[in-house]
C-alpha cells in the first residue's frame, strides 16, 4: 500500500470544468533566481490582469505538500509574466522556492486593495484627501519595509516611474503640478546580509526610476552590522522623518508598530501599512484573516487591505500621549 | 471578459432534495464560498453560471456578531483549522443587502441560520419566510433551509443544541412550524453518536440530515507554546477528517430515512464517489473551495465521466458501500 499525501489540487488536474472559469490559472515558472535567502520567482500567468502595486496573488505548487496557497505580494510584472520575492519561511513558501523552470503553480490574482498610487507623478503622488500640508517636505514619499516586506515595492517603483515619465511628456493636469512628487526616500532593514541580498531588485527598479527624472535616495539598515552601524529601519525612518512625508510600509509586526509611534512624533506625516494574516480563500469569502481595527471592528485583511492606513490600525496618538520609539522592540 | 463554456454531462446528472431540483449533486458547505465576493474580484460570470449545483451562503444569525477574535485559521496536516465564529450581519442586513441578490442566482439556495436558543431560530425562520413570501410566490420550488446546530466555534447555542438529542429535535419541530419549504438539518460530528442527533432531528421534521460540521480540534503556536486561535479550540476540516466523516456519513444512512447531504474533507473525485457509496446523495465542497472556487463544477464533471465509465447510474451509486456490508 503507497503512502499518499493529500493534495486536493489533483481534482483539477484530471478533469475540465463544467463551465471554464476566469480564476486560478495554473502558470509556469520561467525563472527561479536566489537572492540571498530569498527568492525571486517568475511565472508566467495565463490571463494575468496587470497589479496595483500592494495587491498580492496565491500561489500553491502543484503537485503540493500543501492544503492552501499561500498569499504574496505582486513584486514585479511584465504583461502576463509576473514575478514575486519569497522567504522559505515555512513548508508553503519553500515548496515555493524550490520550483524549478517549467514547474507548475498554481496563481490566484491579483487580490486586495494595493496602495493607492492612482495619482503618483500627475498630482503629486496623492489622492486629494491626503495632500501634503506642510511646505518643508512637500511631496515627499517614504517607503519604509523590513526583510521580505520589500516585496511589494519594486512594482510601486516602476509605477511611480512610468507616471513620472507620462506627466513630463506633458500628460500632467496644469492644476495639479503645485502638489508634484518632490522625492522618493526608500528605507529598508534587514536582519543579517544573506536577507539584504534581496535588496537588489529595489535597487534595480530606483535605477530605473532615477533614470526617468524621479529624485530617489535610498538607505539600508542591517541588523547584525554586516553593512555599517548595526541598526534597524526606524533607526533610519527616525533622522529621515520630516513634516508631511507620507509612508507607504511593509514588514513585520513589530517594525509596523515601531513605525507608526514614530510617524505619530511628526506633524502631518500619514502611513499606509501593507499587512500580513493567514489566509484561506484570499477573496472575503472565509473571514479567516481576520484583524481587528483601532475602533474595534473586524475587517478582512484580504478584501479590505492588505494595504490600510496606520489611524485605523493603530488607532490615533499623540506625541505626547507615546512614548517616543524604544529599544524595547523585539523584531 | 471570457464566456464560460458549458460542457454537457454524458448522462442526466440531477439529484433532487424535496422539492429542489438540483442540476448535479455538488454543492458548497455553508461558511466556505461567498459568490458575491468572488464575482467583485474574478467577475460576474460566477453570478450566471454558479459552480455549485445549489448555493449555500455563510450561516445567518439574528443580530450582527463580529465574530471570534484573531487569529482564526492555521493550515494544519491535510487540512485547516478554523474559528471564525459565526460572523454575521444579522438576519434584518441579509434580507435588505444579500437576499435580493441570492434570489437572482440560477440556482436553488439552502440559507442557513444558526442560532443561541431556540427562540433565535424561530425568528430566523420566520423572517426569511416573511421576506420570501414577499419576493415571489413559488420560492418553495427553490429554496431551502439549513438549520446550523453545529458551529463549534461559539461558546453557547448552535453545536450545544445540536449535541443533544432532546434540544435538536425541540430547535427542528419549533422552525418545522414556521418555515413551509425544504429544511435541512446541519449535524456536529462531535457527538458520542450521530444517528440519535439524527433520528431527533427528522422526528422534528428536517426533510435532509447535513453532515458533517467541523470536528473540535485545537493547535499550539510553535513560538509561545500557547493555543494558537483566539478562540483557543477550533474546528478542523480538509482531507485528514475524510475518513472520519465518511464513517458518520455511512452509520446515518442506515440509521435515517431521509436524503443525506455528505461532507467533510472533499477534495477529489474520488471523494465524491467515496461519500456517495456511503449514502450521500449530495455531496458538499467544504475548504477544498476556498483555493479553488470552481472546485465543485469539477468534480461533477468527473463525476459525470466516472459513472460514464463505470456504467452506473446516480441512484446506483448513492449507498452501494452497504451493500457490501457484513
Amino acid at each position: 500500500m503507497s503512502l499518499r499525501v493529500p493534495n486536493g489540487a489533483e481534482a483539477l488536474c484530471n478533469h475540465t470544468p463544467h463551465h471554464v472559469p476566469a480564476g486560478r490559472q495554473l502558470g509556469r515558472v520561467r525563472t527561479n533566481a536566489p537572492l540571498g535567502s530569498l527568492v525571486w520567482l517568475t511565472v508566467d500567468v495565463p490571463g494575468w490582469r496587470s497589479a496595483k502595486p500592494g495587491q498580492f496573488a496565491l500561489l500553491q505548487s502543484e503537485p503540493s505538500r500543501c492544503f492552501l496557497a499561500r498569499a504574496l505580494s505582486v513584486a514585479d510584472e511584465v504583461g502576463e509574466r509576473v514575478s514575486f520575492l519569497i522567504a522559505p519561511v515555512g513548508e508553503g513558501t519553500r515548496e515555493l522556492c524550490e520550483l524549478a523552470p517549467g514547474a507548475g503553480v498554481w496563481v490566484l490574482g491579483p487580490l486586495g486593495n494595493g496602495f493607492d498610487t492612482e495619482h503618483i507623478g500627475g498630482s503629486g503622488g496623492f489622492p486629494a484627501t491626503c495632500a501634503p500640508t506642510s511646505s518643508s517636505s512637500r511631496g515627499r514619499l517614504l517607503i519604509v519595509a523590513g526583510g521580505v516586506g520589500m516585496a511589494p515595492f519594486p512594482l510601486l517603483l516602476s509605477r511611480v516611474g512610468d507616471h513620472a515619465a507620462v506627466a513630463s511628456s506633458g500628460g500632467a493636469p496644469a492644476e495639479t503640478s503645485a502638489c508634484r512628487l518632490s522625492e522618493v526616500v526608500v528605507l529598508l532593514g534587514f536582519r543579517d546580509a544573506p536577507q539584504a541580498q534581496g535588496a537588489a531588485k529595489v535597487v534595480e527598479a530606483i535605477s530605473r526610476l532615477r533614470e526617468a527624472g524621479v529624485s530617489c535616495r535610498f538607505a539600508l539598515a542591517v541588523e547584525d552590522g554586516s553593512n555599517g552601524p548595526a541598526e534597524r529601519v526606524t533607526d533610519l525612518l527616525a533622522r529621515e522623518l520630516l513634516p508631511g512625508d507620507r509612508l507607504f510600509v511593509c514588514g513585520p509586526a513589530a517594525m509596523a508598530a515601531s513605525v507608526w509611534r514614530t510617524s505619530c512624533l511628526v506633524a502631518d506625516v500619514r502611513t499606509w501599512f501593507s499587512l500580513e494574516a493567514g489566509m484561506a480563500c484570499g477573496v472575503g469569502s472565509c473571514h479567516g484573516c481576520a484583524l481587528t481595527l483601532a475602533d474595534g471592528s473586524m475587517a478582512r485583511v484580504c478584501h479590505d487591505g492588505p494595504v490600510f492606513a496606520g489611524e485605523s490600525v493603530f488607532g490615533l496618538l499623540t506625541a505626547a500621549a507615546h512614548p517616543a520609539d524604544g529599544g524595547e522592540e523585539k523584531s | 471578459m471570457s464566456i464560460p463554456t458549458v460542457v454537457p454531462f454524458a448522462a442526466d446528472m440531477s439529484v433532487h432534495l424535496g422539492p429542489l431540483r438540483l442540476e448535479h449533486p455538488l454543492i458548497n458547505a455553508s461558511g466556505t464560498m461567498d459568490i458575491f465576493e468572488l464575482a467583485e474580484t474574478l467577475g460576474a460570470d460566477i453570478l450566471r453560471h454558479p459552480p455549485v449545483a445549489a448555493y449555500v451562503p455563510k450561516t445567518v444569525t439574528l443580530r450582527p456578531r463580529a465574530g471570534n477574535p484573531p487569529p482564526r485559521i492555521l493550515e494544519t496536516v491535510g487540512g485547516m483549522i478554523n474559528a471564525i465564529g459565526l460572523s454575521s450581519e444579522g438576519l434584518q442586513a441579509f434580507v435588505a443587502g444579500q437576499l435580493p441578490g441570492l434570489l437572482a442566482l440560477p440556482c436553488p439556495l439552502i440559507l442557513s441560520i444558526g442560532g443561541f436558543a431556540l427562540q433565535e431560530y424561530v425568528a430566523l425562520a420566520t423572517g426569511l419566510r416573511q421576506a420570501l413570501d414577499a419576493s415571489s410566490p413559488r420560492w418553495i420550488d427553490r429554496i431551502g433551509l439549513e438549520v446550523n446546530i453545529s458551529c463549534p466555534n461559539v461558546h453557547s447555542g448552535c453545536a450545544s443544541i445540536g449535541s443533544e438529542p432532546g434540544e435538536t429535535n425541540e430547535v427542528v419541530a419549533a422552525v418545522r412550524e414556521v418555515w413551509p419549504g425544504l429544511l435541512v438539518a446541519k449535524l456536529t460530528p462531535n457527538v458520542t453518536d450521530i444517528r440519535i442527533i439524527a433520528q431527533a432531528a427528522v422526528a422534528g421534521g428536517a426533510d435532509v440530515i447535513a453532515a458533517v460540521n467541523t470536528f473540535k480540534g485545537l493547535v499550539i503556536d510553535r513560538e509561545t507554546l500557547k493555543p494558537y486561535l483566539g478562540n483557543v479550540v477550533g474546528g478542523l476540516s480538509g482531507p485528514a477528517i475524510k475518513p472520519l466523516a465518511l464513517r458518520a456519513v455511512y452509520e446515518l444512512f442506515a440509521a435515517v430515512e431521509v436524503p443525506i447531504i455528505g461532507m467533510g474533507g472533499v477534495a477529489s473525485m474520488q471523494d465524491v464517489l467515496d461519500f456517495m457509496a456511503c449514502g450521500a446523495r449530495v455531496v458538499a465542497v467544504g475548504c477544498a473551495g476556498l483555493t479553488d472556487p470552481w472546485r465543485a463544477d469539477s468534480l461533477a464533471s468527473g463525476l459525470s465521466q466516472a459513472l460514464a465509465t463505470r456504467g452506473m447510474g446516480l441512484d446506483e451509486l448513492v449507498g452501494v458501500a452497504h451493500s457490501y456490508a457484513i
